[in-house]
C-alpha cells in the first residue's frame, strides 16, 4: 500500500494517542464498534502515520488457524511452506489487523494467545518454528458487539489480552466534517444527511436491525456529488441497504422526503 | 315513512353541511406501520403505541348548515399521553388522497417535535410547527399545500370576537411564530386540524393493585375490532350519603355522562356493544366496593390445593422492571414451579404420528457430525494419500489430474440447547377454528417439537407458564434438560390446560436462568404465545410490555437468543419493541403452528 499520503481520518477522542502508546509499549489492541463507523479507516490511517505495513484479514466463519499462520503448498515433487498473513506480519514487523474477529471460529483465535501476551511469540506447529515478534509488530482486532453477535461473542480469555477501545458513530458536527472531508459535499448537504442519519438511528433495534452507518452517508454523498438525484441517492444508498421490508422502506423514504422535499 | 324521510334528510343535510371526501379517505389502519416508524424516527418515544383517538367536542361556532344538520359537533384530534400516540382514525377532509395522507404525516411530525406544554395552545403549536420545519426542511412545501387546503375548509364567522380569533389562527397558520396570543371570544375557536389537541386528556395510570379484567378473557367471546382508546377518567366512588334515596331509573338515561352512583346492582351479561361510549367525551370509571359476580367467578378459578398441580419447592422470588421509575424492583414476583399431579404416561396421540414420523426423518439429517474431508482444494492439512498418489502419477509419467491435495476439518457443529416456554394463559382457551382451541394447537406443537428435537439429539426443555398477579406465577415443568423425552413427559404435555394471565417477564427471567446453566454455544429461548403480556394488577399495557422487554434484554446479555413465535395477528404494534426486527414471527394460521415450529427451529439453528 502507498505510504506517502495519509488516509483521511477525523479523530473522535483520544484514540490516536492511545494507539501510539499501545504501539510503543507493544500492547495488542481491540476495537469494538458498529459497522461503518470508521474502525478500518482508523487502522489504515494509523499504519500510514506510523509508517508500518498493514496486513488486514477479514475474518469469516470458515477462517482456520492455517489461513492465518500458513500452510504447505505442493510444488514440483516437494512441499513449500507458505506464510499466512499473521506469520508474515510477525516476520516483517507491521500491523496485523483481524477485522470482525468474532466471525472466525473459536479455535482460530487461540493462535493469537501467545502473541498477545508478554511472550509475543508465534509458534508454528507445522514447521516447528517459534517466531519472536519484533518491536514493530502490533496485533489489532476489531468486532461489532451488536446483540446479534452475542451468540459468538469473544471468549473472555481472548478479550482480556487486549487494550480495548470503543468506537461509536461520531457526533453530528464531526460526522458532517467527515462527510465533507470524504466527498467534498457542501455543508448544507452534509447537514441534511447527518440529520437524516440521526432519524434513522433512532429506529435501531425497533424497526431496523442496524443503524445507518457513516459509511452509508459517505456513499450517499458521493452519489449526490457525482450528480445523482438526492432523493434517489438516499433510496439507493441509505434506505434499501437498511431494510428488505417494503413497507419499512416506504416509511424510511418519507423520512427522506421530509429532509429533501417532495 | 316518517323515519325514511328523516333518514334521507339527515343524509342530504349532513352531506351538504360537511365537506368530506370518503372516496379519498386515508385510514390510520392503512398507515399504521409507517406512522410508528416515522414517529420514532422523528424523535418520538419508541415505547409509545399508535392508536386511533376518540372524537372530542370542540364547542366552536358552526356554520348555519352544520347547525341545521346537527353535525360537526366533534372532531378527532391528535395528542400524546404516557402510553400512546393518539391519531384520528380516518382523514377525509381534503379532496385529494395525497393531501389527506400528508396531513397524517404532518401530525406525526408535530407530535414527535418537543414542545413546552406550559404555553398556550396557539403558541405551543406555532413553536412545534417552526421546530418541525427547521428540522425537516423537506416538509415545508407540504405544509404550505396543507395550509392552503385547510384555509379553504375553514368558514369565516361573522361575530366580532370570533372573527378576530379566526384571523389570528389564519395568521398563525400562514406565518407560524407570528401570533403571541389568541384574542378572546365567546365561543371556542374552530378546531385546527393541523395542530395538536388544545387540551390533551391525561390518562391516569391504574392504581397499584387495582383490578382490571383482561379484555379478552372470555374464551369463546368474539374479539372486538374496536381498538379505539376511550378517554377515561378515574374518579373516586362517591360515598352514598343517603342510602334510602331511590333514584328514578329513567334519569340515568339522560345522565350517562355524569357520574352518578345509581342504586342498581351491577348487571351480568352486559351487551358487548359499547356504542354509547362513542357518544361520550369521557368515560368515568370508578372502583366500587362490590365485585361483580362475573369477576368473582373468575377469581375463584384458582383450584383447591388438592386438585391443583403439585408445587415444587417454596417458589422463587424474581425482580420486575418498573418502567416509570426506571428501576428494577427486587424480589417483586414469586414464581412457583409446578408439575401436573395426575398426568398419566402415554404414547404420542395417533393423529400426530404420521407428521411426527416425517419430522423425525427430516431432523435426523441435522444430526451433528465432525469429519475430515479428503481431497479438498483448500484445507489446513495436506492430504497425504492424495499427495503420494499425485507425485507417483507424475513421476510415472501420467498426466497430472486436477485433484485436491488438502484435508479440511469440516464442522457441522450442532452444539445447542433450546428452551421452549409456552404461554398457558386463559386466552389460549379461545377457538382458532371449528375444531381446535389455541391450547390444543399449543399441545400438538409441543408434541411435534419434542419428536423432532429428540431426533436431532439437541438438548431441549419444555415449560409452560401462566400467572395470577405477582405473587402467583405458575411455572409448569413439562420437561427439564436432563429428563429424557418419554411417555411421562408426553403425559405432562397432554395435561396442560389454560388458566389465568400472562406475566411474561418473570417467566422469561426464570427460563433464562435455567437455560444459561447449559454449556452449549448456541442457546435458544423460544417463547410461544398468543398475545400481549398482561395480568390482573398493573401488569398491562406499557408496564407489562416494558418489563417483558427488560427481561428479553437481560436474556440477550446472558448470551441467550430469545425468539418469539406468536399467533397474535395484531402483534405488529408491540412485537418489534419487545423482540427487535428479526426476533419474532407471527404465524397467521394458528392451525399451521404444530408443523411450522419444528421447521422454524431448523432454520433458526442452522
Amino acid at each position: 500500500m502507498k505510504m506517502s499520503e495519509l488516509p483521511f481520518y477525523k479523530p473522535h477522542g483520544n484514540e490516536i494517542e492511545l494507539f501510539e502508546h499501545a504501539y510503543r509499549n507493544r500492547l495488542p489492541l481491540l476495537i469494538k464498534g458498529p459497522t461503518g463507523c470508521g474502525k478500518t479507516r482508523f487502522i489504515s490511517h494509523m499504519a500510514a502515520k506510523l509508517k508500518l505495513p498493514l496486513y488486514t484479514v477479514a475474518c469469516h466463519d470458515d477462517l482456520t488457524a492455517a489461513d492465518l499462520v500458513g500452510r504447505h503448498l505442493i510444488g514440483d515433487g516437494v512441499t513449500y511452506w507458505n506464510d499466512g498473513p499473521l506469520t508474515r506480519a510477525v516476520r516483517e514487523g507491521g500491523i496485523c489487523y483481524l477485522d470482525e474477529v468474532v466471525e472466525a471460529r473459536k479455535d482460530t483465535t487461540v493462535v493469537l494467545h501467545p502473541l498477545s501476551d508478554d511472550r509475543r511469540i508465534l509458534p508454528i506447529e507445522r514447521t516447528g518454528e517459534i517466531l519472536d515478534a519484533p518491536p514493530e509488530f502490533m496485533l489489532v482486532v476489531s468486532y461489532n458487539p451488536g446483540y446479534q453477535n452475542f451468540l459468538k461473542g469473544m471468549k473472555p480469555s481472548t478479550r482480556q489480552r487486549f487494550v480495548s477501545l470503543r468506537f461509536n458513530f461520531p457526533g453530528a458536527e464531526l460526522e458532517q466534517q467527515i462527510v465533507i472531508g470524504e466527498t467534498g459535499a457542501d455543508a448544507m448537504l452534509a447537514k441534511c444527511l447527518v440529520n437524516l442519519a440521526g432519524s434513522l438511528r433512532a429506529l435501531k433495534e425497533h424497526d431496523l436491525e442496524e443503524a445507518a452507518s457513516t459509511r452509508l452517508l459517505v456513499y450517499t454523498a458521493t452519489l449526490i456529488g457525482s450528480g445523482f438525484d438526492p432523493v434517489e441517492a438516499c433510496r439507493a444508498a441509505l434506505v434499501e441497504p437498511l431494510t428488505d421490508d417494503e413497507e419499512t422502506a416506504e416509511a424510511l423514504m418519507e423520512i427522506v422526503y421530509a429532509t429533501f422535499g417532495k | 315513512m316518517e323515519e325514511q324521510v328523516g333518514a334521507l334528510w339527515h343524509k342530504l343535510i349532513t352531506r351538504a353541511a360537511d365537506q368530506r371526501y370518503p372516496a379519498q379517505a386515508v385510514t390510520l389502519e392503512q398507515i399504521k406501520k409507517t406512522a410508528g416508524i416515522l414517529f420514532r424516527a422523528w424523535g418520538g418515544d419508541s415505547g409509545l403505541a399508535v392508536k386511533s383517538a376518540t372524537a372530542t367536542a370542540h364547542g366552536a361556532k358552526r356554520s348555519l348548515l352544520q347547525r341545521i344538520a346537527g353535525s360537526n359537533l366533534k372532531t378527532e384530534l391528535t395528542w400524546l399521553d404516557g402510553e400512546t400516540l393518539n391519531l384520528p382514525s380516518l382523514i377525509d377532509i381534503f379532496p385529494e388522497r395525497s393531501l389527506n395522507r400528508d396531513l397524517y404525516l404532518w401530525l406525526i411530525a408535530l407530535a414527535a417535535a418537543e414542545s413546552d406544554s406550559s404555553f398556550s395552545w396557539i403558541v405551543r403549536n406555532q413553536a412545534a410547527t417552526l421546530a418541525v420545519l427547521a428540522k425537516f426542511p423537506g416538509l415545508a412545501p407540504r405544509y404550505r399545500r396543507l395550509v392552503e387546503a385547510v384555509l379553504i375548509t375553514r368558514f369565516q364567522p361573522s361575530e366580532p370576537g370570533a372573527r378576530e380569533q379566526e384571523a389570528a389562527i389564519r395568521a398563525a397558520l400562514l406565518n407560524p411564530g407570528s401570533v403571541a396570543r389568541l384574542p378572546p371570544a365567546r365561543c371556542a375557536p374552530q378546531p385546527v386540524c393541523l395542530w395538536l389537541h388544545p387540551d390533551p386528556p391525561v390518562t391516569l395510570p391504574a392504581a397499584g393493585g387495582g383490578k382490571e379484567p383482561e379484555n379478552h378473557e372470555g374464551g369463546d367471546s368474539k374479539k372486538s375490532d374496536n381498538e379505539r382508546r376511550y378517554q377515561a377518567e378515574r374518579v373516586q366512588m362517591p360515598e352514598e350519603k343517603n342510602a334510602f334515596m331511590m333514584y328514578f331509573r329513567a334519569e340515568s338515561i339522560f345522565s350517562w355522562a355524569e357520574y352518578i352512583k345509581v342504586n342498581r346492582a351491577t348487571e351480568e351479561d352486559e351487551p358487548p356493544d359499547a356504542r354509547p361510549a362513542e357518544d361520550l367525551d369521557k368515560l368515568s370509571v370508578a372502583q366500587d366496593g362490590k365485585t361483580s359476580a362475573s369477576r368473582l367467578r373468575f377469581d375463584l378459578d384458582l383450584p383447591s390445593e388438592a386438585a391443583d398441580d403439585l408445587p415444587l419447592g417454596d417458589g422463587i422470588l424474581l425482580p420486575e422492571w418498573h418502567y416509570k421509575k426506571q428501576c428494577m424492583q427486587p424480589a417483586h414476583c414469586r414464581l412457583q414451579p409446578m408439575v401436573a399431579r395426575n398426568a398419566v404416561p402415554l404414547a404420542l396421540p395417533s393423529h400426530l404420528s404420521a407428521t411426527a414420523r416425517r419430522l423425525r426423518s427430516q431432523f435426523e439429517a441435522l444430526m451433528p457430525a465432525k469429519v475430515w474431508l479428503k481431497g479438498q482444494f483448500d484445507g489446513s492439512e495436506l492430504d497425504l494419500d492424495a499427495c503420494v498418489q499425485f507425485t507417483a502419477d507424475r513421476i510415472g509419467g501420467l498426466e497430472a489430474r486436477e485433484t485436491g491435495l488438502y484435508k479440511a476439518h469440516h464442522y457441522r457443529d450442532r452444539d445447542l440447547a433450546c428452551l421452549l416456554l409456552a404461554d398457558l394463559s386463559l386466552s389460549t382457551d379461545a377457538y382458532v377454528n371449528d375444531h381446535a382451541r389455541v391450547i390444543d394447537v399449543i399441545r400438538d406443537t409441543l408434541f411435534l417439537f419434542s419428536e423432532a428435537l429428540s431426533a436431532t439429539g439437541d438438548r431441549f426443555a419444555l415449560y409452560g407458564f401462566s400467572s395470577l398477579k405477582r405473587e402467583n406465577i405458575r411455572f409448569h415443568v413439562l420437561k427439564e434438560f436432563e429428563r429424557k423425552y418419554n411417555d411421562e413427559v408426553r403425559g405432562r404435555i397432554a395435561a396442560i390446560k389454560p388458566g389465568f394471565y400472562t406475566r411474561m417477564g418473570a417467566a422469561i427471567r426464570h427460563a433464562s436462568q435455567l437455560l444459561v446453566k447449559q454449556t452449549a454455544t448456541q442457546r435458544l429461548l423460544l417463547i410461544l404465545t398468543d398475545g400481549k403480556p398482561n395480568d390482573l394488577d398493573q401488569y398491562e399495557g406499557r408496564y407489562g410490555v416494558e418489563d417483558t422487554r427488560a427481561a428479553i434484554h437481560e436474556a440477550r446479555l446472558m448470551g441467550l437468543r430469545p425468539f418469539c413465535v406468536t399467533i397474535d395477528e395484531k402483534g405488529g404494534s408491540y412485537l418489534p419493541h419487545l423482540f427487535g426486527v428479526n426476533g419474532y414471527i407471527v404465524i397467521r394460521k394458528p392451525s399451521e403452528l404444530p408443523r411450522e415450529l419444528p421447521l422454524l427451529y431448523a432454520q433458526l439453528t442452522q
